[in-house]
């Protein structure tokens, strides 16, 4: 009790409430503060928007301990409902995104009741199918795009009452993914807290415990996989204003490994630890980029190595050395 | 358009799909094992089998060979990299393991075999037969009798030979079966060298039907999961009878509602199945 008492002394959420506050301005003239320039504004809306996308599979990875290969799915449909409805019915960015919310919680819970009843791996090969599918659909229905996808999607507009914000450069867009990402984070913090959460947790690290206590695991998995499919949409959501294009090539792979990667890299279930990922992983792509076919072999490479030689991530990895530190002290008592 | 070509063209895509998917069937089936890479794995094999044959100017069957080798050389340093996780049976970091070692295999073969689409020039896949108003190629002939032998030498393997049992006592308990004197590491070493050979053979056999490319990746054979599922995870009976079911509801679905949607369509049927019989037809 008391480890989790020190954790939280008596002023935390207002003194939370602060750092997060101050966090969130220091965030907003980021851009800013690294140069200023277009490159700056495009790499961090880029950072935020894949981050957001990576939250969407961590909280089936970290607190379910299952794989969703999906994810690209939802990550597409949210781009495909963001083109579709600005493009040929003029919606504006509010409803676009709860299209995009309702279409995601629709086919994950479709997919997570089909796979109900059958064994974890199945849910994986089902997902991983699902995201097949997705792709030949969209890469075959003309209606909503076909292979040559949409292009020229107007600027996102996001009226308040009276005022209409318009992210029409990267520069506009900033904000918008800033505030997208600080939201997902309060949620997953919120999450990790919550009676679901911990119940994953639980299913997770004690199946025995959680059976004994009457809680299903399958309707576990369903209940957070469902969770998380809008996070991922959202994020497409976004990402297809930012591009002003969808195309067939939201399914690639690159995100599914992208999104995993991001998870792995720095740790499971540590809360910024998708974002920090994501961010070193774009960075390396994009500033020491060293071609497409050697990125994806960096990618896959650390995704691999990761899970094996440091399951814990860079966060364990970082506690082992701290405890190798400690530990001359401690060898004589052993 | 007629019911006869149509069967004979789903035995020829249904045998296919065994046949490449036979190596996950086993690794799944007996060993409990799942393995993402399985299409950079196919990929690999075709593009060995045209490397071998186009620029080393190999023949056919000897392309095919160091396919096997090639693969089975990659397998036991993937497995040997996968030890740990393999025998504490930690499938969730397995499938993602196994998907990172897809997309460098993905990368990799694209920076040695180039970007651009390549076909493998096998005289087979050109030699017509005509039965009447039937028609299918000399290759299809070789993948169909080859699939139906090499799934009755594992069936007669796994199941009459003492080698069969120690693999599945494996696959049920790892610790116990070292208990018994079991070496599990070897046993799953030989499993996945397996299953990187078989996958090897079907490219090889299969591939030459289409244009190979390196980014063909799990699309390529997706079928495999079908099949594997459909089939009942892991019995070999059902992995051949879902791979020819499979291959006559292909043909007759893109022959008579839609060619551009037969995977949505094979999907479908797989998650109808999924509801109605979750652990797969095979099974009682």
């Amino acid at each position: 009790m008391t480890a989790i008492g020190q954790g939280r002394p008596a002023s935390g959420p207002a003194l939370r409430a602060t750092v997060f506050v101050v966090l969130a301005v220091i965030g907003l003239f980021l851009p800013r503060l690294l140069g200023g320039t277009s490159v700056a504004y495009s790499t961090l809306t880029t950072i935020a928007i894949f981050a957001v996308m990576c939250y969407g599979i961590d909280i089936v990875l970290s607190y379910l301990g299952e794989v969703s290969l999906g994810h690209t799915l939802f990550w597409a449909i949210g781009g495909y409902t963001a083109a579709n409805l600005s493009v040929k019915y003029g919606l504006n960015g509010w409803s676009t995104a709860l299209a995009t919310i309702a279409l995601c919680v629709v086919a994950a819970g479709f997919l997570g009741a089909v796979t109900l009843r059958t064994r974890e791996f199945v849910f994986s090969l089902v997902t991983y199918a699902a995201a097949v599918v997705g792709y030949e659909i969209a890469f075959n229905w003309d209606a909503i795009g076909g292979s040559d996808g949409i292009v020229g999607i107007s600027a996102l507009k996001l009226p308040f009452g009276v005022a209409t914000f318009s992210g029409a450069t990267q520069e506009d867009l900033w904000p918008v993914a800033l505030a997208l990402l600080l939201l997902t984070l309060i949620f997953i913090a919120r999450f990790r807290r919550s009676r679901l959460g911990t119940a994953a947790l639980m299913v997770q690290m004690n199946p025995a415990l959680a059976a004994s206590l009457g809680i299903d695991p399958r309707k576990i998995r369903l209940a957070v996989f469902v969770l998380s499919a809008p996070i991922t949409g959202l994020a497409g959501w976004l990402y297809a204003y930012q591009r002003a294009y969808v195309g067939p090539d939201m399914f690639e792979t690159y995100f599914l490994v992208l999104m995993l990667t991001s998870v792995v890299l720095v740790g499971r279930r540590v809360l910024v630890g998708p974002l920090i990922g994501t961010a070193l992983l774009i960075a390396q792509q994009n500033l020491f980029s060293l071609g497409g076919d050697w990125n994806k072999i960096i990618l896959g490479a650390v995704l691999a190595l990761v899970l094996i030689f440091w399951p814990a991530g860079l966060i364990g990895l970082f506690r082992n050395f701290r405890k190798a530190k400690l530990s001359p002290q401690e060898k004589p008592q052993e | 358009m007629n019911i006869a070509q149509q069967i004979v063209n789903g035995l020829v895509l249904g045998s296919g799909y065994a046949c490449v998917a036979l190596g996950w069937t086993i690794l799944l089936g007996v060993a409990r094992l799942v393995n993402f890479a399985h299409g950079q794995l196919y990929m690999l094999g075709a593009f060995v089998t045209w490397y071998a044959m186009v620029k080393a100017g190999l023949p056919y069957p000897v392309a095919i060979l160091a396919a096997i080798i090639a693969l089975g050389i990659l397998g036991v340093l993937l497995q040997t990299a996968m030890m740990r996780l393999v025998m504490t049976q930690n499938l969730t970091s397995l499938m993602i393991v196994t998907l990172g070692f897809g997309y460098v295999l993905q990368g990799g073969s694209a920076l040695i075999f180039g970007g651009n689409p390549q076909t493998l020039p096998v005289t087979l896949a050109r030699a017509k037969v005509d039965l009447g108003s039937l028609w299918f190629t000399w290759q299809d002939v070789l993948v169909f009798a080859a699939t139906l032998l090499l799934y009755g030498a594992v069936w007669l393997f796994t199941r009459k030979t003492r080698y069969g049992s120690v693999i599945r006592a494996v696959a049920e308990d790892p610790k116990l079966a070292e208990l018994f004197g079991i070496n599990a590491r070897i046993v799953y070493l030989l499993v996945f060298i397996f299953e990187c050979a078989a996958v090897a053979l079907g490219a090889a056999l299969v591939a030459p039907r289409s244009p190979i490319l390196t980014s063909m990746g799990f699309n390529e054979v997706i079928m495999t999961f079908v099949v594997v599922v459909l089939g009942g995870i892991g019995s070999i009976t059902g992995a051949l009878l879902a791979g020819l079911g499979l291959g006559l509801f292909i043909a007759f679905f893109g022959a008579f509602v839609a060619q551009a949607y037969t995977t949505a369509a094979a999907f479908a049927l797989l998650l109808i199945l999924l509801v109605i019989r979750p652990a797969g037809l095979a099974t009682k």
